[in-house]
């Protein structure tokens, strides 16, 4: 279970641009931190920019679309050498 | 699926549950702990085997953490991380892993879920940019930035012990911190002062809150007073943000707010099963009633930690150890004799921490106020709820929240109610000038998760 991960860094892909993060965060803090995307998430029902607003799994509004699953909440997830992700805007297509 | 049956299984890697399967194991349990992060720590010890987590703790915590880690790593309890928990009964637990179902059939189970922040609505909040102060630390914490440009001016908000500590780690990364606005409650606060001078028994903690306040003064934010009727204005992001003052209406431009109005236990768990709730009228939430072993009204299931009552990390070391060893005593591994013996010192501690803490009850209890917010605040962000809609429903003679949500929608988006739980209750008895106690609470259903057809079917085949 042990994990090498100290000092070192991935590279995922955010909506086709490349970003190159700390091994060990989750998407959702790689996605707001490093690619500083804004919005990741159009609200369904009221078409409203949303963003991961918790971090810890509570309140859904990080849901991304990650190696090609919908709907997963990217805070739980962490980040993987060539890890595809996709956010989850309407103006985007991704839905 | 199916796992082999075990004495216990623990949920939540945290400070609580770490303790408590180490304390089991201890007995001699054979213990599974599930967590759906991918490694121990939970909130407070979050990434305490790598050097990032351990640098943003103070050293007594990271050495508290680290043991903890350590003791956790050389024991015999099989740990499933990345384990996410839909469904549970006091003797069996189903979790999904990697897309796959996962049951584990048990003789007992200790659930440690944690705290959260209380989620509190306002005009706004909803946009990319407003943040909770928690999710803002573990951000920081876990080598993330809020902005790109670090001196881009940040405002915090609300009220609670958490915005002591973001500030310390804000000031740290040299965040520029363009405001602090205080939702306190005075009338409470005050009431802090008799517990708070007992606190004196817990010298160390008290020079914890006194180190930080020193830290936070030297950097000379803008602090506020009585702040209220928060607004975030924006249309993608925030943009800025307005408040009131001594009847004044003042603006700041930010694209970055965080908020913190306290911090409530997660509850999901257990009122999915129907355990019995405590409210505290003071710090306005339901907790689950437990004895100071952590048994629940249900046998067989116990709980630790801050999702009892939060009393913070120390306490939830403490909280699982004990209802490690009482796990253990009712499977009748040890006697009763010695898990007497095995949980005097704990005990101790506990009520000493307790005792040594009341004031914190009192310095940050919510004020009511907050949740007087304008009809068109969404208060369901998953479905677009909003107060006035709420309002509506209850003076058309709905008094309790389980009606209002049949008839708004409100708590039956993907988050079950989990970030409009708290503020639906307190909207609906303002509405009518009562009580939250008196409104019910939302009647939550398993799986408290979102889980596929698929892998739901796949559980109900195996029984
Ligand atoms: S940010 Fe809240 S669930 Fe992921």
């Amino acid at each position: 279970m042990e994990k090498s991960e100290h000092n070192d860094t991935v590279t995922i892909l955010v909506d086709d641009i490349p970003v190159t993060v700390p091994a060990g965060i989750s998407v959702a803090a790689a996605v707001l931190g490093h690619h500083h995307a804004g919005e990741t998430y159009t609200n369904p029902v009221d078409g409203s920019p949303r963003a991961p607003y918790c971090l810890m799994g509570v309140c859904f509004e990080c849901m991304m679309e990650i190696n090609g699953e919908p709907n997963i909440q990217s805070c739980l997830v962490t980040v993987e050498e060539g890890m595809i992700v996709k956010r989850q805007v309407a103006t985007a297509g991704a839905k | 699926m199916m796992e082999r049956q075990t004495d216990l299984v623990v949920v939540g890697a945290g400070p609580a549950g770490l303790a408590a399967a180490c304390a089991a194991s201890n007995c001699g349990l054979e213990v599974n702990l599930v967590d759906e992060q991918s490694s121990p720590g939970g909130q407070l010890f979050r990434n305490i085997e790598s050097p990032l987590g351990q640098a943003s703790l103070d050293a007594k915590e990271r050495a508290q953490g680290m043991a903890l880690a350590k003791k956790f790593r050389a024991s015999d309890i099989t740990y499933f991380p990345d384990t996410t928990v839909w469904g549970l009964e006091p003797h069996k637990v189903s979790c999904t892993a990697e897309g796959k179902t996962k049951i584990f059939p048990t003789q007992s189970v200790i659930v440690a879920p944690g705290a959260m922040e209380r989620p509190v609505p306002f005009p706004g909040w909803t946009l990319p940019g407003v943040l909770g102060a928690g999710g803002a630390d573990i951000l920081l914490r876990s080598g993330g930035t809020l902005l790109k440009d670090p001196a881009q001016p940040i405002v915090l908000a609300g009220n609670g012990p958490l915005l002591l500590l973001l500030a310390c780690h804000l000031i740290d990364r040299g965040v520029n911190i363009a405001a602090w606005l205080d939702t306190g409650y005075w009338r409470k606060r005050i009431m802090s002062a008799i517990p708070m001078a007992v606190s004196f028994f817990d010298s160390a903690y008290l020079g914890k809150g006194l180190s930080m306040a020193r830290k936070i003064a030297k950097a000379k934010i803008p602090f506020v007073l009585g702040a209220k009727n928060l607004q975030a204005i924006g249309t993608q992001r925030v943009e800025k943000i307005t408040y009131e003052v001594k009847g004044e209406t003042k603006e700041i431009a930010t694209t970055c707010l965080l908020l913190h109005e306290g911090i409530i236990p997660r509850t999901h768990i257990l009122s999915s099963l129907g355990a019995k709730h405590l409210w505290d009228p003071v710090q306005r939430y339901w907790h689950p009633e437990v004895t100071e072993c952590g048994a629940t009204s249900i046998d067989g299931l116990y709980l630790a930690g801050d999702a009892g009552y939060v009393h913070g990390g120390d306490a939830s070391i403490t909280k699982g150890t004990l209802a490690g060893i009482d796990a253990a005593r009712r499977l009748g591994v040890i006697t009763d004799s010695e898990a007497a013996f095995r949980s005097k010192q704990p005990l101790n501690k506990l009520r000493l921490t307790r005792f040594a803490r009341g004031f914190l009850r009192y310095v940050f209890a919510p004020n009511p106020a907050i949740f007087a917010v304008p009809d068109q605040t969404k208060v369901c962000r998953c479905e677009s709820v909003s107060a006035g809609d709420i309002r509506k429903v209850v003076l058309e003679g709905n008094t309790d929240v389980n009606e209002v949500k049949l008839y708004t929608r409100c708590g039956m988006g993907p988050c079950q109610g989990r970030m409009c739980g708290p503020a639906l209750a307190e909207i609906t008895a303002a509405t009518l000038s009562t009580s939250p106690k008196k409104v019910g609470s939302l009647h939550i259903q398993q799986p408290f998760r979102p889980v596929s057809l698929e892998n739901y079917c796949d559980t109900t085949t195996q029984d």
